[in-house]
């Protein structure tokens, strides 16, 4: 590869990976430079050579987070030529001012775990800004389209579409908490695991312009594009199935392996050649399609898989050329649509399961089984497969646990928090008991006089007197009139309330003056309960006037539950 | 996601309703009948609120119709409910299937547990098995606390408990408000007592020897002044 290519990329890889992970508040900016390059140029974002649109959007937010930590112990050596090589074009300018070449250098001589940490962290980053662009839908509807043009643009990314199937691989735990954001429930459980993996990727890869981030945004965005999609999908699914972590050794070969490789099939095909690297040729089938798309997307996804299959695999290597690229591209497509028959028919499919990215535009809309598509470094056992898919669901719904059960936000492990849920659903059991006989005691004939509690509700529970007020307004019954009473009882017990008590004053009037003197009586005559109670339940039911009711439902007070799913 | 308030609202008319249809003015009911009672009916209404959409929700109306007793409460609670919770309260939670299913996994469990072999193993995979344990006892617990909890998988699980979480928590509000405002009306009602025969007491010091003398509920009400409760009754009678 030229070696201006190369430094250039060497140095936007070193200062993304370098800003992306040595500070978050570096990255950002850095980031933000990115992005600003890839918003002004069109669709294509192929402003510069080698220059790869990063969606800002949630880019910064979302890498900042996770690529900080990973990206420290990210060694961006092996990025340094498969990604130079590529046009990580983030902002070749900006990234290129900021990046410092001395740091990647060290970072590389970090341990390998943590190079894969931090290129998930970078795929997340990178991947992040194109789904949130992809979520605008900016990309998405124009993506297919354009990305063609621009992709070809692109010089080869084959390095960018390893590092972002490497980010996807090596992206922590933050991606649920990135994708969240995006609002696709589906790719989260898929991907919460990964965490940032989609996003790292697209960040880390914005040359490959819009296609590669909404690939790597992968889950949501990729689903909705349509060739692009594909691309995306393929980039996603790795992006997914990089995004598990890779604590093995291997990956680190393969990775730097792939970085070679993709390396090399920056030279001619690019992107085609990435894909080919990474689909491992194996579905050569429609080279023109991903061309343009797929470009570098597809051949990170079909990369990351092959990374997967082939570990250390000089298959990267191959120049398939856009065939075998765009092969790969489309392979995502075709496997998703296959859904999981062929877990092993492809080096792409790494799983049995597939992503369903329903960006595929043949993909039918609706499938009946998820599919899931295997990370990098990950087993490829339908069994285990299934098995992540589950713990990904479980712990997604384990959040908005922690969101109900009080005390839980710190809290992090299954068992821990399991504990609390136990005990908070313990203690409220028990409260429902202490009250129930609290209140046989209270009440000995259990005559639970409403325009009683109404009374009493208003003057000491808004949440109570609302609710009560709703509630006999929302029980038309009809009942036999009552004994008329002091009508100015239930004022009387209205001192200093708040607006709505007003309301609910009137409503109280109006319609359950006469109770009132029932409502006296019963407790005075304790005796006398029977007619009292049947009268005292009739009145409690009368409904308010319909405006009443509404004001005071209107006036309640805001949901007193905090947690709402 | 539903609403707290319209949770506690319609919470509360069908617990109501439930207080109603329990009859408790004609029967003498001990302290305790009364407060299963109210626990029932709480509990219905509870449920009743999920239309029978939430599994636990249709566990626990099951869980009332077992008893023949709490059957005709329940029955009468749901008259007006959708056909879901009918059905559960007339013909039970789970098929029989399904008590079969869950009962061998718990032998499958069990003999898993009696043959376990204690290999050494790395420390990694000795860590990563000891906290599968944990919260599988965990999860196990949790399962006999949220109803019907016995025959869901983990995700569901969580899914019902969240829900579960969210119902109880409305219940528990209400009632404190009830229990609150019942508190505050008894009080009331004894402050009024009270005022009452102090008036009462006023009248009679007004003419006092007429009073004193004819009345003996005067004396009566005079001895008894420091008694609420009867200055309550007197104050009442004398009102009445």
């Amino acid at each position: 590869m030229e070696m201006g290519d190369k430094d250039k990329f060497e140095l936007e890889k070193r200062s993304d990976n370098h800003i992306n992970y040595h500070s978050p508040d570096s990255m950002p900016s850095d980031w933000r430079y990115s992005s600003a390059n890839v918003a002004n140029s069109s669709l294509g974002l192929v402003s510069t050579d080698n220059q790869m649109p990063v969606c800002r959007g949630d880019l910064v937010g979302v890498s900042s987070c996770s690529s900080a930590s990973m990206v420290d112990s990210f060694s961006p050596g092996q990025w340094d030529h498969p990604t130079n090589s590529q046009n990580l074009g983030f902002c070749d300018i900006s990234v290129q001012n900021n990046a410092s070449t001395s740091n990647p250098m060290g970072i590389r001589k970090g341990g390998p775990a943590s190079l894969r940490t931090g290129l998930d962290k970078t795929l997340d980053i990178g991947w992040n800004p194109p789904s949130s662009m992809l979520k605008g839908g900016i990309f998405l509807p124009t993506a297919p389209g354009v990305l063609p043009q621009s992709l070809s643009q692109f010089p080869e990314d084959s390095a960018f579409i390893e590092r972002a199937a490497r980010f996807s691989y090596f992206n922590g735990g933050n991606f649920s908490d990135m994708v969240n954001p995006f609002g696709i429930p589906e790719s989260m459980d898929l991907y919460s695991k990964g965490g940032g993996m989609m996003q790292g990727p697209q960040e880390v890869f914005p040359g490959s312009g819009l296609k590669s981030l909404s690939v790597v945004q992968g889950q949501k965005n990729v689903m909705n594009m349509g060739d692009s999609s594909r691309d995306t999908s393929l980039s996603v699914e790795h992006v997914a199935i990089e995004g598990s972590p890779l604590k093995n050794e291997k990956k680190n070969g393969s990775l730097v392996r792939s970085h070679d490789e993709a390396k090399q099939g920056v030279g001619g095909s690019g992107n085609e050649s990435e894909e080919a690297e990474f689909s491992g040729g194996g579905r050569q089938d429609k080279p023109s399609k991903l061309e343009g798309n797929g470009g570098e997307l597809s051949a990170k996804s079909p990369a990351s898989k092959k990374r997967k299959r082939n570990g250390q695999d000089a298959d990267l290597d191959q120049a398939k050329g856009t065939q075998q690229s765009v092969e790969a591209a489309k392979d995502n497509p075709e496997v998703q649509q296959k859904g999981d028959e062929n877990p092993t028919s492809t080096p792409i499919k790494a799983t049995g399961k597939q992503c369903k990215l329903g960006s595929q535009a043949s993909d039918p809309p609706k499938e009946e089984y998820i599919h899931v598509r295997a990370r990098r470094g990950q087993a490829t056992n339908s069994h285990s497969l299934a098995e992540r898919v589950r713990r990904e669901k479980i712990s997604e719904r384990m959040k908005f646990l922690q969101d109900l059960v009080p005390g839980c936000s710190k809290v992090t492990g299954k068992a821990v928090m399991l504990d609390e849920i136990i005990n908070y659903v313990q203690s409220l059991q028990r409260q429902v008991e202490f009250l129930s006989m609290k209140l046989a005691t209270v009440n000995p004939r259990l005559d639970f006089n409403t325009e009683g509690l109404l009374a009493k509700d208003i003057l000491h529970s808004r949440a109570v007197s609302s609710s009560t007020l709703a509630f006999s307004a929302e029980v038309p019954m009809v009942y036999p009139p009552f004994n008329a009473s002091q009508p100015g009882f239930i004022q009387a017990s209205f001192p200093g309330m708040e607006s709505h008590s007003d309301m609910l004053r009137r409503a109280i009037n109006s319609q359950l003056t006469p109770m009132t003197g029932g409502f006296k009586e019963t407790t005075q005559l304790p005796n006398a309960w029977d007619d009292e109670l049947h009268n005292v339940v009739q009145m409690g039911y009368v409904t308010c006037a319909p405006q009443d009711s509404q004001d005071i439902n209107g006036s309640l007070p805001p949901g007193h539950m905090k947690a709402e799913l | 996601m539903r609403a707290p308030q319209s949770i506690k609202q319609e919470f509360l008319k069908k617990w109501i309703l439930g207080l109603q249809l329990c009859d408790f003015a004609k029967q003498n009911m001990s302290m305790l009948e009364r407060k299963k009672a109210i626990k029932l009916s709480a509990d219905i209404a509870i449920a009743s609120t999920r239309n029978g959409m939430t599994c636990w929700s249709r566990a626990l109306v099951a869980k009332a119709s077992r008893d023949y007793g709490d059957k005709v409460l329940v029955e009468r609670m749901l008259a007006s409910e959708s056909e879901k919770l009918k059905k559960v309260s007339s013909i039970g939670l789970i098929a029989p299937n399904k008590w079969v299913i869950i009962r061998s996994k718990k032998i499958l469990r069990k003999s898993r547990r009696a043959r376990r072999v204690r290999s050494s193993v790395p420390q990694s995979v000795l860590a990563k098995s000891i906290a599968k344990k944990m919260v599988k006892k965990r999860t196990q617990v949790l399962k006999s606390l949220v109803p019907g909890g016995e025959f869901m998988d983990d995700i569901s699980l969580i899914e019902e408990t969240l829900d579960y979480i969210i119902s109880l928590r409305a219940q528990v509000d209400v009632m404190q408000t009830l229990a609150k405002a019942t508190d505050l009306l008894n009080e009331r009602a004894k402050v009024q007592a009270q005022v009452g025969h102090l008036a009462l007491a006023a009248e009679s010091t007004a003419s006092p020897t007429a009073r004193l003398i004819s009345d003996p509920s005067e004396a009566f009400f005079k001895q008894t002044r420091e008694s609420p409760q009867v200055t309550r009754h007197q104050g009442h009678r004398s009102s009445s």
